[in-house]
């Protein structure tokens, strides 16, 4: 019993970093272009068909990690530019758009790939000793490739030109225009970033769940609490939040059934809104 | 007698659909046109929320959730005949709505939005959960008591007329509900919320108190569509009460033309009548359903009442 919750619970963080991975495209979105972005699980869900893909056709899973961000972020910024650009940034119009692009990528999904729900192999198999519980290598690996994706992230928004420029706009937006960044360009990488790394977690976690059409209706409610409980615009609160609301999922699903543990995080979730809707994490992080 | 002028035509045709249906194509478009009404009252409950107290729900088929298993487990489980089934639906939608609002409506905007789809999640998986009372995702089947019985004359909604004219009578007053409450001093103060809450709490309207009503009337509407849908489908299942209903509901609110009276009503006609065409040529519909939702909010980011305002503002020449 024991070594099942241990097992569990890291589950649990695994599947967090990978929430993580996503949310934090959904919230630079949402901080920068006031996108309430509906379609974004369905770039998770494109990322695991992409994976399922590269492993049929060229025999190998690792190419699906270079392939995957590059082909998102060139669909993410052929969006933007097609269709938010459009919008001007309005939350309510931006709903119906993104209802009705998830709508044609999943049925786009399902046509060419088909509506039956797939599996496939972790490229490294094997387990290991840990706790008294054999665990999978490639659970570890899909832990350390979103460390290495979110923190790759992170330095690129600290220290490189466009991510000065990223958190500029969001800082202040119209300040920014007239400082001279190219608002729509930061806009356009933006919305590409956004569905790259969410591409590359749907790479990752492909092995662990199933390659689906209907796999982002199912974590994007999750993706959007994260960034909710974080903190609107708070970062690193996201992938804290998604870390600890999947741990916390992991372990309570030791006691009970998957759904129940669904709904224990629920409750506590809507009692952090109600009580501290700025977030769990203000205060700590500036 | 300008004003209602569009009014009276769109019931006279509604009345008479019924006839008219059977002369130009297939029956079958009679129970389309009685989903259509039905889903009109969904949109306009998110559209009584969204357009005129300016709280964006996402949360909405929980209500149609407790509505339809209202109806479902008082005829199914409690063996109720027909009205008191019916009511039941409805009032135990409003009733929810009143514990959920409580502290729905202390958030907003974004936070109000997230945490009607938390709330309307946690009782999707409950519903999930408790398959002896529910039936889970599968539902549960019932069949029809009779609407009237009298002296061995019986009415029933297994008859298709009958059920789309009392969908339609019930729609119709909910439609006009909101027409009156929206007309009312009432219905100015949720305006003057939507438009500036500060403003409307500095003249000294508690805001808290009207957005909590203004959430249990459009609980109340929700209530009433899943009703009728589950009296339509004789069923009720945990799957209409997963946040991508009320995600379709906000679609077609806006599509349709959100602040409006009847935009909801002709969103949810053009999608329900864009699917059901399309269908029967392509399975592949929602690609076009998709597409016609971005088209609308690119090219008429007001809705389809907005476009028709504003092209018949410039009148025809």
């Amino acid at each position: 019993m024991n070594q099942t919750i241990i097992a569990l619970a890291i589950n649990g963080i695994v599947f967090g970093l990978i929430v993580a991975l996503i949310a934090l495209g959904l919230s630079i979105i949402f901080g920068l272009l006031d996108i309430i972005n509906l379609s974004h699980g369905d770039f998770f869900m494109v990322g695991t068909v992409f994976a399922y893909t590269t492993l049929s056709v060229l025999g190998h899973f690792w190419p699906a990690l270079i392939i995957a961000p590059l082909i998102g972020f060139a669909l993410g910024a052929l969006i933007q530019f097609s269709i938010i650009q459009r919008i001007k940034n309005n939350a309510a119009l931006s709903i119906v758009a993104t209802f009705g692009l998830s709508m044609i990528i999943q049925e786009i999904v399902r046509m060419t790939f088909g509506a039956a729900p797939k599996r496939i192999m972790p490229p490294i198999t094997g387990t290991f000793g840990m706790f008294g519980i054999e665990y999978e290598w490639y659970r570890i690996f899909a832990a350390i490739a979103s460390i290495v994706a979110i923190g790759s992230f992170f330095i690129f928004l600290k220290s490189t030109k466009l991510g000065v420029w990223m958190r500029a706009v969001r800082h202040d937006r119209d300040t920014a225009t007239t400082m001279g960044i190219p608002t729509q360009k930061v806009y356009l990488f933006t919305f590409g970033i956004g569905f790259a790394m969410a591409a590359v977690g749907g790479v990752i976690a492909a092995p662990i769940t199933t390659v689906d059409f209907r796999t982002g209706v199912d974590i994007l409610p999750f993706c959007f609490m994260a960034v909710i409980i974080g903190g609107l615009g708070n970062l690193p609160g996201t992938v804290a939040a998604a870390v600890l609301l999947a741990f916390l999922e992991g372990v309570i699903s030791g006691f009970a059934t998957p759904t129940i543990a669904r709904i224990f995080s629920l409750v506590l979730m809507s009692s952090v809104l109600l009580i501290r809707p700025q977030g769990l994490f203000k205060g700590l992080t500036k | 007698m300008k004003i209602h002028l569009p009014y009276a035509g769109l019931l006279l045709t509604l009345a008479l659909a019924p006839w008219i249906i059977p002369i130009i194509g297939d029956p079958f478009w009679l129970s389309v046109l009685t989903e259509i009404i039905i889903w009109s009252c969904f949109a306009a409950s998110i559209n009584f929320l969204f357009g005129y107290v300016g709280l964006l729900s996402f949360g909405q088929a929980l209500f149609f959730g407790f509505g339809m298993y209202g109806v479902g487990i008082g005829i199914s489980s409690f063996q109720l005949p027909f009205w008191p089934a019916f009511f039941l639906g409805p009032f135990s939608a409003t009733v929810m709505a009143l514990i959920t609002g409580i502290f729905a409506v202390r958030l907003t905007w974004h936070y109000f939005a997230i945490i009607t789809v938390v709330f309307s999640l946690i009782f999707y998986f409950l519903a999930l959960t408790l398959k002896s009372i529910t039936g889970g995702d599968d539902g549960i089947n019932f069949s029809l008591p009779d609407l009237f019985n009298f002296m061995g004359y019986t009415v029933s909604l297994t008859n298709t007329t009958t059920q789309y004219f009392f969908t339609l009578g019930v729609v119709v007053l909910c439609f006009w509900l909101i027409k009156i409450v929206m007309s009312s001093p009432y219905g100015r103060c949720l305006i003057a919320i939507r438009d500036n809450d500060v403003r409307a709490s500095l003249i000294g309207i508690n805001v808290y108190k009207l957005r909590l009503s203004a959430f249990v009337i459009a609980g109340f509407l929700a209530g009433v569509s899943g009703a009728l849908f589950a009296l339509f489908g004789r069923y009720a299942s945990a799957s209409y009460m997963f946040y991508h209903v009320s995600g379709e509901g906000v679609v077609w609110a806006i599509v349709g033309g959100v602040g409006t009276l009847l935009g909801p009503a002709i969103g949810t006609g053009v999608f329900i009548l864009i699917r059901e065409v399309v269908s029967s040529h392509w399975q592949h519909h929602a690609l076009i359903v998709g597409a016609f939702a971005i088209c609308i909010v690119i090219f008429a980011p007001e809705g389809i009442v907005g476009l028709w305002k504003k092209y018949s503002k410039r009148g025809p020449k």
